[in-house]
């Protein structure tokens, strides 16, 4: 196996907020090797975007990290001062967000944004500044970058844009690409060129990526690893294959079970009752006993996670060789 | 239309919808002292027809921008089509621009996003009997029990009826906008990707709502979607869009075990599926290319650009929805060189 680059341990964000402070992320965590992909999964609220802010340092007021550690090749991200957070920023782990028309500058050119990206890490002339943009441009399947770098976001589709945003992410080739919900405002076929495209990228750069979203099956096509996140917890991780052919939480099987296509046309979905609870109001224990069909009196207090490299697994009562049908 | 012909609850005839920005009054200066002026006209919908039978599921599906959202419009009687006609059982909907809107009871539509489509500062119940009040569907004494009953079908209290929308997770404000639109008892629901906001286990929860009321209620419905696994799921049958036209139609579960269309095919291609096996590879065939623009799209079949199956007539020539797309059991495709059915 290859070595770890990201090592995140008992990660916990809280943010104060008027009715209370909550912990979005809670004792959070797990690790990622050089090169790999792996997936962050949970539905709004679940703390998994939260998550990727927190590796990056990219928690403001009233929001903070309040313990755990992140390591990247074995230093210490949190607590680092603002410099140090913006040069490592980009350099050593970028980030690509959900919306590319929120996150490119409308009012300079795919250039001009490309060159301060690179000039925030590196003094390079003008002309090799320009050939890495037009080379890292061409990777991600943008047509006739040399021509197109001068045009503006706006002169973009949606899918270009996103395109854009990855080109730089790569452009400082970092070791490691946080992905939040990059292909989810896109249409199917344009997510599809651009999941085809980071798969071959990732390998080929040897990039590692956290690929964030609430689309199991989209994860499932990029990532080899899972992890299953629920108010904030992380509450099932391992080898993808094992983990969605045999769950062991009964939310990650009820997650599944909701996937249309799981049950033969017009029949119903194996739905999971009631709504994840408000953070600020979780119910005693596991936070997902309320909903659960195998909740008991042990379950009110919280279970930890099962500790090993493998398949890991917050629940009292996991489930053991059930497989979705 | 022959008497022995079974009529379609929903009739969509021939129905094209154009929006053109209004021109400007110093561009109908420049325009009348000669000078070239560009018009802007998207063609949102194109000649397109088909029919829903009464009790039957129809799903809408294509990319953004393909119209599908706009065709629904049209038919729910929002926007007046540039040309052609929908109509319910024989009555139309709405004429051309000119006619006043005809106001109808007879189709209701549910929309995207439940944070939009409810009134903040109205209750609950105020919302759901509003309607139905104004169309003397229930009398003031009765409107109580009337949201009681709307509010129990789609699996709320009836407490909610007091509440404001805001009080309201995305998942029930969903249920409120359905059950406002079931308690104007309809004929047809229009429902324009109601489960698209929601997540996975909110959307299992309303998919079965659907399926629940299609089983008691008989619903006739339109399902806009671009998630064909949602649409698998519910429909009876499926229409396929591109760049404002219908380019296959028919039962879903032909469409997506043997689609005909080389679009079709891509889109299904292109939708990433649930890998489960140890050593699985997952390869998509993406589409080559993007959408192209409905302000100028290409002369021929709209997809020629993008196909691999593409020639010359193509480029020319834009292929009809052959077949019998009326048929309940048809499976119409509009393409020069569509594909085997072993495909």
């Amino acid at each position: 196996m290859s070595p770890v680059l990201l090592d995140v341990s008992g990660l916990t964000t809280r943010f104060a907020t008027r009715a209370g402070s909550l912990n979005a992320v809670e004792d959070v965590s797990f690790t990622v090797a050089e090169g790999e992909i792996v997936g962050l999964v949970g539905e709004s609220g679940s703390g998994k975007s939260v998550t990727g802010f927190s590796i990056l340092g990219l928690i403001d007021p009233p929001g903070r990290i309040v313990s755990g550690s992140v390591k990247l090749n074995g230093r210490e991200l949190v607590g680092l001062s603002h410099a140090e957070l913006r040069s490592m920023r980009g350099r050593e782990i970028a980030m690509v967000f959900q919306d590319p028309s929120a996150t490119l500058n409308p009012v300079l050119t795919i250039e001009t944004q490309m060159r301060l990206a690179i000039a925030a890490h590196e003094n390079l002339g003008d002309a090799a500044a320009r050939a890495r943009c037009i080379e890292v441009l061409g990777a991600v399947g943008i047509p006739d970058a040399a021509r197109r770098i001068e045009a503006y976001p706006h002169q973009f589709s949606g899918g270009m844009r996103q395109r854009v945003a990855i080109a730089i992410a790569l452009l400082n080739r970092p070791k490691l690409i946080i992905c939040d919900e990059p292909t989810t405002a896109l249409d199917v076929s344009i997510q599809a060129q651009i999941l085809t495209e980071m798969k071959s990228l990732a390998a080929r750069l040897g990039t590692a990526m956290i690929w964030i979203s609430h689309d199991l099956a989209t994860v499932s096509s990029v990532a080899s690893r899972i992890l299953v996140m629920y108010a904030g917890r992380l509450i099932e991780a391992g080898p993808m294959a094992q983990v969605l052919r045999q769950p062991h939480h009964p939310y990650t099987r009820g997650l599944l079970g909701s996937l249309p296509g799981m049950a033969p046309p017009g029949e119903d979905l194996v739905q999971i009752p009631g709504t994840m609870p408000s953070l600020i109001d979780l119910p005693k224990g596991c936070a997902f006993q309320p909903r659960c069909g195998f909740a008991d009196a042990q379950c009110a207090t919280m279970p930890a996670l099962s500790a090993g490299a493998g398949r890991r697994v917050r629940c009292h009562h996991p489930l053991a060789a059930e497989t979705v049908p | 239309m022959m008497a022995t012909q079974p009529a379609k609850l929903v009739e969509v005839e021939a129905v094209s919808k154009r929006f053109t920005p209004q021109v400007s009054l110093g561009d109908r200066l420049a325009a009348l002292l000669g000078s070239p002026v560009e018009t802007r006209t998207v063609h949102a919908v194109d000649r397109v027809s088909f029919g829903i039978e009464a009790g039957e599921v129809l799903g809408l599906v294509g990319e953004s921008g393909c119209g599908k959202s706009t065709l629904g419009r049209v038919i729910a009687g929002i926007h007046p089509p540039s040309e052609g006609r929908a109509s319910i059982a024989g009555v139309t909907v709405m004429g051309d621009g000119r006619t006043p809107l005809k106001r109808t009871t007879r189709i209701q539509m549910v929309f995207q996003d439940p944070f939009a489509s409810l009134d903040p500062r109205v209750r609950i119940g105020e919302t759901i009997s509003e309607g139905p009040l104004a169309h003397g569907l229930v009398t003031r004494a009765d409107a109580q029990d009337y949201v009681t009953r709307w509010l129990t079908a789609v699996g709320l209290p009836a407490e909610a009826a007091g509440r404001f929308p805001h009080q309201f997770s995305g998942g029930q404000r969903q249920r409120v906008a359905i059950a406002r639109a079931l308690a104007m008892q309809p004929d047809v629901l229009v429902c324009d990707e109601p489960v698209a906001s929601l997540d996975v286990s909110i959307q299992a929860q309303i998919i079965n709502l659907f399926l629940k009321l299609r089983r008691e209620l008989g619903l006739t419905m339109l399902f806009i979607s671009h998630d064909l696994g949602v649409v698998r799921h519910l429909c009876d049958r499926v229409a396929i869009m591109y760049l404002g036209r219908i380019v296959e139609i028919g039962p879903a579960a032909q469409i997506f075990a043997t689609p005909r269309h080389p679009y079709t095919r891509a889109l299904l291609d292109s939708v990433p599926k649930l890998v489960t096996g140890r050593d699985e590879l997952v390869t998509f065939k993406p589409i080559q290319g993007e959408l192209p623009s409905p302000l100028s799209p290409p002369p021929g079949c709209h997809f020629h650009q993008r196909c691999p199956r593409a020639e010359a007539r193509c480029r020319s020539e834009a292929p009809e929805l052959a077949g019998r797309p009326d048929a309940v059991t048809g499976h119409a495709v509009a393409c020069h060189f569509p594909l085997a059915d072993e495909a």
